[in-house]
């Protein structure tokens, strides 16, 4: 790495750090009560280029790699954990058109990934973890392809214009296509009352019949399973990514209390008991930071990247909202009160125990690939 | 609009003292750009989308104040000059403020130059007025507002301890910035990639024609004799009585006194 890219990081970072702090973080327990962003937040996110960090220069982006991308959610999560994973749907979506979309498709969408979020969509109300039971349809009609079906629980679903759907072919074979909110056919439907991550919303899009060039298929028809299985890595790393950010925060929060709260005399942080409970949440914390970095690191040197992507998550996600646990046992009385931000840092990070793939499909996923080496 | 972003490099944390010099301990030390100066960038970027023209930064320093240049250019200025040169090591803010008129006249054809309104590490103000003097143009300092008239018309509001001044200059002048002025931007991703491609130059002594006898050591009449914590002058805060009549016939009696 030159030294320029190692300065240019380290600005990368501190400018998100700073954002975080400045921005973000002040309104993480407004967002979390009013399921929503603030009027103007997300907007902040967009007028300062955030949305096109990783997106390459050709196209109006900054051009940040993976690593960059990832340490920088790991920044934002420690002040606010539903903003990180906006980010993460939309770069993950990004990532699949620069591996998968042809020349057209990109110089026509891609230069407005710095403006709109754009959205990568496989669950419907068959299954998520089982995309061989979709029932969304496409139909290749002349130079065209028509799009009908219904995707359920889209990360950003409502707040994305640019959607990335899973489909089947009429011969059953699995492809992506991209559809816009503006097509004819293309309707929001209702979005999903979460427990946690609430300022992300989490949407319903309906398809009716909507024609798309052929242009907007993205890589081959019957290569949509590999596309979903590529988004769901890449999702994977930037969510370890993001779980790092929220144990740091749960570790902070302990370590805050644990040194202005006195059990007699003493300062619990003095307390052993007290330590045990610290040093686990320090531990999952940096864990799960070696293994979303890992897993970056891998993609970016086209390693193979998917079972340290798995880990990540899987880890990651129960190690989050164990140490969750633990960090309110330290707040007692407050840590169970909403005035505190720990009960809605484990509600955060147990929806990473079941987004982009259940905690059970990634421990499958890992022990197949331990069984088969 | 050709506007001058005067730049330093401060240290960050807690930084000891040279027992040699009487001076801040400044070398091996990590550096931000000056708090104030941030504002000074951007009511330049702000007057630059007003009027057109460019915002070049100016510095003086080692080569270690290249990362606080980046910072600016990641703001959005255009380009920057970094004064280096062993030279100008020891400088005062006198021999500063000469060396950077110097470095202006020589940039040329510069409209308006900017200074956050003192350094947040040696805490004097004094560099942007000693500017303004070298280079005989107006100047406002501690400006809370500024407003372009017209091509070559700038009024800043100044606000003072206990008043606001509003001062009508003709440019080319030299303003210092306030805090309360604006709320600096943050270096975008693509502002923080695209600040390695802007034009640095670095110039030294060399590269200037400098009276010798005013730049570095040798041009800084400032000897610091004695870093200390001022005594706290003793302050007694004695309370009225609440009853009206009484309140005002203690008052009478304490400024009688």
């Amino acid at each position: 790495m030159t030294a320029d890219k190692i300065a240019a990081n380290k600005m990368l970072q501190r400018m998100i750090v700073d954002f975080t702090t400045t921005e973000l973080a002040p309104l993480d327990m407004i967002i979390d009560k009013n399921q929503d962003y603030p009027e103007g937040l997300f907007q902040k996110v967009v007028d300062n280029g955030l949305l096109g960090m990783t997106l390459p220069r050709e196209f109006g982006g900054a051009g940040f790699d993976f690593i960059a991308a990832a340490e920088a959610l790991n920044h934002m999560a420690k002040g606010n954990a539903s903003m990180a994973v906006t980010l993460e749907g939309h770069f993950k979506t990004v990532e699949q058109f620069l591996k998968y979309g042809t020349d057209e498709l990109n110089q026509k969408y891609l230069p407005t990934a710095t403006k709109r979020i754009f959205a990568f969509s496989q669950t419907e109300a068959s299954g998520g973890s089982n995309p061989a039971g979709i029932s969304t349809r496409a139909v290749k009609q002349g130079d065209n392809w028509v799009i009908t079906g219904d995707k359920i629980m889209i990360t950003n679903g409502g707040l994305a214009e640019v959607y990335c759907v899973l489909a089947k072919t009429e011969d059953d074979q699995m492809a992506v296509f991209v559809v816009d909110q503006d097509m004819p056919g293309f309707s929001f439907g209702k979005r999903e009352d979460f427990i946690g991550l609430r300022g992300t919303p989490v949407g319903e899009i309906v398809m009716d019949h909507i024609v798309v060039p052929s242009y907007h298929l993205l890589g081959t028809v019957g290569e949509g399973h590999d596309i979903g299985n590529n988004a769901h890595d890449d999702a994977r790393v930037l969510m370890g990514a993001v779980l790092t950010g929220i144990l740091e925060h749960e570790l902070q929060i302990a370590i805050d209390y644990t040194k202005q709260r006195k059990a007699l005399d003493t300062p619990l942080y003095e307390l052993q008991i007290i330590q045990e409970k610290l040093t686990d949440i320090a531990i999952a914390k940096q864990n799960t930071k070696l293994l979303y970095e890992d897993g970056a690191r891998n993609k970016v040197a086209g390693e193979p990247y998917s079972e340290v992507a798995a880990m990540a998550k899987s880890y990651g996600s129960r190690a989050a909202v164990s140490a969750g646990d633990k960090a309110l046992q330290i707040l007692a009385g407050y840590g169970y009160s909403r005035e505190y931000p720990i009960e809605h840092l484990i509600r955060d990070a147990r929806a990473m125990e079941i987004a982009e793939g259940t905690v059970e499909k990634m421990n499958m996923e890992i022990s197949l690939k331990e069984v088969n080496k | 609009m050709k506007i001058v972003v005067c730049i330093k490099q401060v240290p960050v944390g807690d930084v000891k003292i040279d027992p040699k010099t009487n001076n801040l301990a400044r070398s091996n030390v990590e550096g931000d750009i000056n708090t104030y100066d941030r504002n000074a960038i951007e009511a330049a970027l702000q007057l630059k989308e007003q009027a057109g023209g460019e915002v070049i930064l100016l510095s003086m320093g080692p080569d270690s104040y290249m990362s606080s240049l980046r910072d600016g250019l990641a703001m959005g200025t255009d380009s920057a000059v970094l004064m280096s040169s062993r030279a100008f090591g020891g400088a005062d803010t006198l021999a500063t403020a000469y060396t950077l008129s110097e470095g202006i006249k020589k940039i040329g054809g510069v409209d308006l130059i900017l200074f956050g309104r003192q350094s947040v590490d040696a805490d004097t103000g004094q560099v942007g007025p000693i500017v303004a003097e070298d280079l005989n143009i107006p100047q406002i300092t501690f400006a809370e507002g500024v407003e372009l008239h017209d091509d070559n018309v700038l009024v800043g509001t100044r606000l003072l301890d206990n008043s606001v001044q509003e001062v009508k200059v003709t440019l080319p002048a030299v303003l210092t910035v306030r805090a309360e002025m604006n709320k600096p931007r943050y270096e975008t991703p693509l502002n923080i990639q695209t600040s390695f491609e802007k034009p640095v130059t670095v110039w030294s002594e060399k590269d200037l024609d400098l009276d010798e006898s005013r730049i570095g050591q040798a041009g800084s009449p400032t000897i610091v004799r004695k870093v200390y914590s001022p005594d706290k002058a003793a302050k007694q805060i004695e309370m009225l009585p609440q009853n009206a009549a009484a309140a005002v016939t203690k008052l009478l009696t304490e400024l009688n006194n």
